[in-house]
């Protein structure tokens, strides 16, 4: 019988802590315990027949730190070496003991993942691909994923598992006692990205103790569809000297975890601190009992790194912005590559009411799989709001799904045949939950009987993947009512059908209803109160367009899905600047007004000085207000740059230099600048003029240095001066800064380090551009750095801050 | 847990009567969105230090040579190691600001640069006390790169304490903190109390050149050549660039 099938029968029971009865043995701190798999299998041994004494199911072989970082080929031992150790130690004691499961046990790399830290998803990937396949040669029963406190390094590893060995594949996390990874990803989060994954059980170890870990286990039980394993320490860990200690004795921990097991855990054990005698009287309590009945929950649930967005009766806002179809700025911004834009438009739409963001990147001329992938690294890097993955071109698909940090929604399938054959198995493997629209090779059927044909038809299919309802939401797909007038009727059926007769649940893109008609938001906030009446669950619209919004509110509010008329009240009060605002304000809108007599703008001349005081007093909204206003008075883009924006910006400068104001006054000037130079950015993309940038300069933080505030700060002086930025961003090989800078014939580089380990690649960098771009001059700044400093590492130029930067800059380039 | 404004301030290269209505508004701002995204950890161990007649500190989990540790440490029969952090919340913040609203981004590297530094204090204070009643005197902290105190020592450190599963520490390839606002440090426990320098910069090497070392005139004199510090890239606040509330400034350039 295997793991799978005990699962099924009754409660699976695991050992407990190894770490404890190691160093009883002599194991020294800091010594890495794999090691002694090698050095004394003998006490591995006695400890793994100990527990299966205890009465313990499942043994975990002495593989929780194994991993190619510590064991690597120069290392005294090998990874393949103390691996195979491990399983030969546990397998003996399954063996000798005549019963048991041995699971390949895997923990966390000890490094972080980018954007935090500095590992590559793939690097991640592949380091467990090398346990688990090591694991899988010994003979591994299971694989058991755990202490996880990361949900994107968690994906590395379940997504090395699934992919290296058929073996049932278990995952625990770390929780702290408010119920967050170190990362900050929830309970609810954790089980939506790993059912997607496809684990066979999930759960929760470490960190707590069983008292402690209840109320989660309980929030796991609620929302999991799969067996929940609940392991926890003996207690929360207490230093005693250089020891840790767990106050949480055997009677005591078994009778806690009696009660972890009548909330419906599956499987029990124990972590840190546990010992046999634990595992002994726990095995008492599990004796004889059945395994729990574990309902099917139906919730539809995405999740992001963070949180776990439901989506269902009360229904939720898909931001549809970061999508180039007919918008200028989108398509300029995704061909250079101008990832700022792009960032922008997502927070702004968390911040005007958005759950989820669309994420659409199509144009002809791009590589698309490429771009979308960096795009989705990008966003998942500064929102904690999920994506939905919106594209035909199914290798970006699969790229941003592979890459994206929790559970994505996915956009799209449909009825014909070969779209479901390239779609559900990408579903299948990283999870997701997938837009279906009511098409098929026929094209768009004109009734609801059609669609809700269709609909049924796909669900079938998904079904075949083991793909269920509560992973599909069904597109009634909206029709021009210009041109059909029973187009919004058929739509409004197909929904309210699909919800009752199938139970699944559904989505729209309400704009497309407006098309050839005035006044469109009129219609469309119409449409869309009637859709939500209609069942609707999902709707992908405009967050920034306060008609969409606020009745969305209101239905909200009348379909007392908003308590108190809470979410109404803030979004609609009164003194808030209104839903809508666009603020790409990231946080910051909410400035002090202007002194009234700048607050005019009545002929050019006020709005010119309107414009240059906002960007003086580093006001954003009424910067971006003031360069829209000289736009359409009919003001040159290339005017307003000149005659107000960088005497407004000479002015803050020298300020800045002469001591008159202070780091936060000049960025929040530049900010403001930024803001003004976006509108008329945005209006030359509609125009198609071009922007007049001055020469590029190529900027990075170098090679093992993972910090770039100062180094953003510069940057964005830099194009606030009309210098065009080649941002490299941080931990920067020198060689690809020397590639950029030779392709480009660049004539400036700036190099940014943070600490005195990593000068010497400064120092590596301005080495290689001297012999491979000479021409090139080279400014260094950054926390560590000094004028002798700089230019004993062959520097041209320290600049002790971002404003002196920039005159190095004009002094070079003009 | 209070964050001191001033220290704010003085990570920002300015002193707080400067700021005008703006400023101080972003920085009120920046803290009540940084307090929520922080989630202060601690954790220490103690080890029985000795220190050879050939200079190297012996702490049994981990071995150093050091002078300046050293001159921290004399007289000391004990050493707690300590590891802070304020979790990888305030990381996601200094990247989304790094990205979109740099004014944000610096006050917020500044404000997490003085929130783990009172943090720190806060927990050193209470190590005080206990060790007070247990008839020990504490020293100072001392982080890996105060003085000649080896950055690459915060391997052993972090290995010692188990940061990654304590406190959540990671280090990078290079050996650079993840989260970013983390510190490490050795305390030393003596039966008497230390002589000359108590708080701040005293026993570090780097006081003279550092721009953050605590020397409230000279700095905030404004002199020349300091008037653009900023902490915008700093604050790693005896954590990952080693100094202490002195932190490298970290200036913006480049």
């Amino acid at each position: 019988m295997g793991v799978r099938d005990v699962l099924k029968e009754r409660i699976l029971l695991f050992d407990g802590g190894t770490g404890t009865l190691l160093q009883k043995a002599g194991l020294a701190p800091g010594e890495l315990p794999e090691v002694w798999n090698v050095t004394h299998p003998e006490v591995l041994y006695g400890i793994h027949r100990a527990y299966l004494e205890a009465g313990c199911d499942v043994i975990l072989a002495n593989t929780f730190g194994a991993n190619g970082l510590k064991y690597h080929p120069g290392a005294e031992y090998g990874l393949e070496t103390v691996v195979s150790a491990a399983m030969e130690n546990a397998r003996r004691a399954v063996r000798e003991a005549g019963r048991g499961y041995v699971a390949l046990d895997i923990g966390p790399t000890g490094r972080l993942l980018k954007p935090m830290g500095d590992l590559e998803f793939e690097r991640a990937v592949s380091l467990y691909q090398e346990v688990v396949k090591a694991g899988v040669r010994g003979g591994a029963d299971l694989i058991l994923i755990e202490t996880m406190g990361d949900l994107h390094e968690l994906k590395a590893a379940v997504l090395a598992a699934k992919e290296n060995s058929d073996l049932p594949v278990f995952a625990t996390v770390i929780f702290d006692a408010g119920g967050k990874l170190l990362t900050g990803g929830t309970p609810e989060a954790v089980v939506a990205m790993l059912e997607g994954l496809g684990v066979d059980a999930l759960g929760i170890n470490c960190g707590l103790g069983p008292e402690q870990m209840r109320p989660l286990a309980e929030r796991l039980v609620r929302c999991a569809s799969v067996p929940v394993i609940v392991t926890p320490n003996a207690g929360l860990p207490r230093s005693e000297g250089k020891r840790t200690v767990y106050d949480v004795g055997p009677e005591e921990f078994a009778a806690s975890m009696q009660e972890i097991l009548d909330l419906g855990v599956s499987a029990v054990g124990g972590c840190c601190g546990t010992t046999p005698e634990h595992i002994r009287l726990l095995a008492k309590r599990c004796a004889g009992k059945k395994a729990p009945q574990i309902a099917p929950k139906e919730e539809t649930v995405v999740c992001s790194y963070a949180s776990a967005v439901t989506i269902g009766r009360d229904p939720v806002i898909i931001g549809e912005r970061i999508n180039p179809t007919g918008k200028a700025r989108v398509k300029q911004a995704l061909r250079s590559r101008d990832m700022e834009y792009i960032l922008r438009e997502g927070i702004t739409q968390q911040e005007n009411g958005a759950a989820i963001l669309d994420v659409n990147v199509g144009l002809p001329e791009i590589d698309e799989p490429s771009v979308m992938e960096e795009t989705v690294r990008e966003l998942q890097a500064v929102t904690e709001l999920p994506l939905q993955i919106d594209t035909s071109d199914y290798k970006a698909m699969e790229r941003a799904l592979r890459i994206y940090n929790g559970k994505a929604l996915i956009n799209s399938v449909n009825g014909k045949q070969e779209v479901m054959d390239a779609v559900f198995p990408l579903v299948r493997h990283y999870g997701g939950v997938v837009v279906a629209l009511t098409l098929d090779e026929n094209g768009i059927p004109p009734t609801a009987e059609g669609r809700l044909a269709i609909a049924r038809r796909i669900c079938a299919e998904a079904a075949r993947y083991g793909i269920g309802k509560k992973d599909i939401l069904i597109d009634a797909l909206c029709m021009t009512v210009s041109s059909e007038p029973e187009g919004a009727l058929v739509t409004l059926e197909t929904v309210r059908r699909v919800r009752k007769e199938l139970g699944v649940k559904t989505i729209l893109g309400v704009s497309n209803i407006s098309f050839g008609l005035p006044a469109r938001e009129q219609i469309n906030a119409a449409f869309f109160v009637m859709a939500l009446q209609s069942g609707l669950n999902a709707a992908i619209v405009n967050p920034n367009s306060a008609a969409m919004m606020r009745a969305y509110y209101s239905y909200r509010a009348l379909a007392a899905l908003d308590g108190h008329c809470a979410d109404y009240i803030r979004a609609l009060g009164a003194g808030v600047t209104g839903v809508g605002a666009g603020g790409a304000g990231a946080g910051t809108g909410k400035t002090a007004a202007l002194p009234a007599d700048a607050t005019g703008a009545a002929g050019e001349e006020a709005s010119v000085s309107q414009l240059a005081a906002s960007v003086e007093h580093g006001l954003k909204d009424q910067a971006r207000r003031a360069a829209s206003q000289l736009l359409e008075k009919g003001m040159e883009g290339l005017a307003v740059i000149n005659d107000c924006l960088v005497p407004a910006l000479s002015r803050v400068g020298e300020g800045f230099e002469t001591g008159r104001i202070f780091l936060p006054q000049l960025l929040m000037s530049a900010d403001a600048a930024r803001e003004a130079f976006e509108v008329i950015r945005e209006a030359m993309a509609r125009t198609g003029t071009a922007a007049g940038k001055k020469e590029k300069i190529v900027l990075a933080t170098v090679r093992g240095d993972i910090h770039d505030i100062g180094k953003n700060i510069v940057r964005v002086l830099l194009e606030n001066y009309g210098y065009e930025v080649i941002d490299l961003g941080k931990d920067v090989d020198p060689q690809r800064i020397v590639k950029e800078t030779a392709d480009g014939r660049i004539r400036l580089v700036g190099l940014s380090a943070l600490m005195t380990t990593t000068v010497p690649a400064m120092e590596e960098t301005i080495r290689l551009l001297r012999k491979e771009a000479p021409w090139a001059r080279v400014m260094v700044g950054g926390a560590v750095l000094t004028p002798e400093y700089a230019a004993q590492i062959g520097a041209d130029a320290y600049c002790r801050d971002a404003m002196a930067s920039v005159r190095y800059a004009q002094e070079i380039l003009g | 847990m209070e964050t001191p404004q001033k220290e704010i301030y003085r990570y920002l290269g300015m002193k707080e009567e400067a700021a005008d209505e703006k400023t101080r508004f972003l920085v009120a701002d920046c803290l009540r969105e940084l307090q929520e995204a922080a989630k202060p950890r601690s954790f220490y161990r103690v080890y029985p230090l000795e220190i050879l007649p050939d200079g190297v500190l012996d702490l049994t989990c981990m071995r150093m040579r050091s002078r300046d540790l050293g001159k921290n440490l004399a007289g000391c029969e004990a050493a707690v190691l300590f590891a802070a952090t304020l979790g990888a919340g305030v990381d996601r913040l200094l990247l989304r600001y790094g990205r979109l609203a740099v004014s944000r981004a610096a006050v917020l590297q500044a404000a997490s640069a003085a929130m783990i530094e009172a943090y720190c204090d806060g927990c050193n204070e209470r190590l005080r006390e206990e060790a007070r009643a247990k008839g020990f005197f504490l020293r100072p902290r001392f982080s890996p790169g105060y003085g000649d105190f080896a950055l690459a020592c915060q391997r052993d450190l972090c290995r010692a304490l188990e940061a990654e599963k304590t406190v959540g520490i990671t280090l990078t390839e290079g050996g650079m903190m993840a989260p970013s606002k983390s510190v490490t440090a050795v305390i030393g426990a003596g039966r008497a109390p230390a002589s000359g320098e108590e708080e701040g910069c005293g026993t570090c090497e780097k006081r003279d050149s550092c721009a953050f070392a605590r020397r409230e005139k000279a700095f905030f004199g404004r002199g020349a050549a300091d008037s653009g510090k900023s902490a915008a890239d700093s604050g790693k606040s005896g954590g990952n660039d080693g100094s202490k509330g002195c932190v490298k400034g970290a200036d913006p350039s480049v």
